[in-house]
């Protein structure tokens, strides 16, 4: 039963590029300057969150491909859960 | 469904920190309480299928996209407290790895595609539990009840946040952002979510034709 977890994450991993099909965002979550062409000006404070600085922003690598890094993305995404879920675990059984 | 930084007053902010502060500490020692040699890697593969399953990014016309959660699956198949938590956790990563979400927005985040998402779709999967599509039905329900709380967060921050008739905050009001993201969210991200439930659930709960000796 429990390979049945590691195969369907290993499929949709394995899958992730598909989610690169769109490059639409999600609705609400804007550019700041869709709100100028939209309505004219950048609320406050939408204009003064400052991009917030990421290791890997929107999922991509830099210095890679979109492709390879949105692979790079998910696998980093999955490896950290997991070690976070170890950690805890560890935490507990020493608890 | 991630709402970035600035788009909420500090009030909301607070507000929304002062309600998932407990609601972390008591589903974390529920996670904790839950973890052993047999669910740790069951609950972190799925935690972590959670995060993938938010990449794939499915485009609707009108310009936008959206994606499942997984946060029903999870509670289906470990407890509301302890899915709000591990989806928490995505959304922290996320906002902190990959600034996919607010940081100021993370406590908000996590309410609604955590707690709010992992107990409804819970609940209804409790209720109809006989019956062979009840994960499909929780999984529409998870997702639409996320998008609700989300649009109403949102759509009050012109009413109560504006200076000179400007807002100062996410500008349209509930009028928009109602029909704009539980719409989307009921006809087509809740629908992905109620398959990708159904299929997940299906298959992860299956027999293997071969009984793995105990």
């Amino acid at each position: 039963m429990k390979r049945r977890y590691w195969i369907l994450l290993g499929l949709l991993t394995a899958l992730v590029p598909l989610g690169l099909l769109t490059d639409a965002p999600a609705w609400g979550e804007w550019d700041p300057e869709h709100y100028r062409k939209v309505l004219g000006f950048i609320p406050e404070g939408i204009a003064r969150a400052s991009e917030a600085k990421a290791p890997l922003p929107d999922y991509t690598v830099p210095g890679l491909g979109e492709i390879s890094g949105y692979y790079l993305s998910a696998l980093a995404g999955v490896l950290l859960l997991l070690g976070i879920y170890y950690l805890i675990y560890r935490m507990v059984r020493r608890g | 469904m991630h709402i970035p930084d600035g788009y909420l007053s500090p009030t909301t902010v607070a507000v929304s920190y002062a309600a998932a502060l407990p609601l972390w500490v008591y589903g974390f020692r529920r996670l904790k309480a839950t973890l052993d040699e047999e669910t740790l890697p069951k609950l972190g593969a799925v935690t972590a299928l959670s995060f993938v399953v938010m990449m794939f990014n499915i485009p609707i016309p009108g310009g936008t996209s959206g994606h499942a959660v997984g946060a029903a699956l999870i509670a289906i198949l470990f407890g509301p407290w302890v899915a709000a938590v591990a989806v928490s956790l995505v959304l922290l990563i996320q906002a902190v790895v990959f600034a996919d979400g607010g940081i100021s927005a993370f406590a908000l985040n996590s309410l609604a595609m955590g707690y709010l998402g992992a107990f409804v779709g819970y609940g209804v999967f409790r209720a109809l539990r006989r019956y062979r599509w009840a994960p499909f039905v929780a999984g529409w329900s998870s997702l639409v009840a996320s998008s609700v709380l989300i649009a109403v967060v949102l759509g009050i921050q012109p009413i109560f946040w504006s200076a000179g008739g400007k807002p100062l905050y996410f500008p349209f009001g509930l009028e928009i952002t109602i029909p704009a993201l539980v719409g989307e969210h009921m006809l087509i991200f809740g629908v992905v979510e109620g398959i990708f439930t159904y299929a997940a659930y299906r298959f992860l709960t299956a027999k293997d034709r071969v009984e793995e000796p105990a």
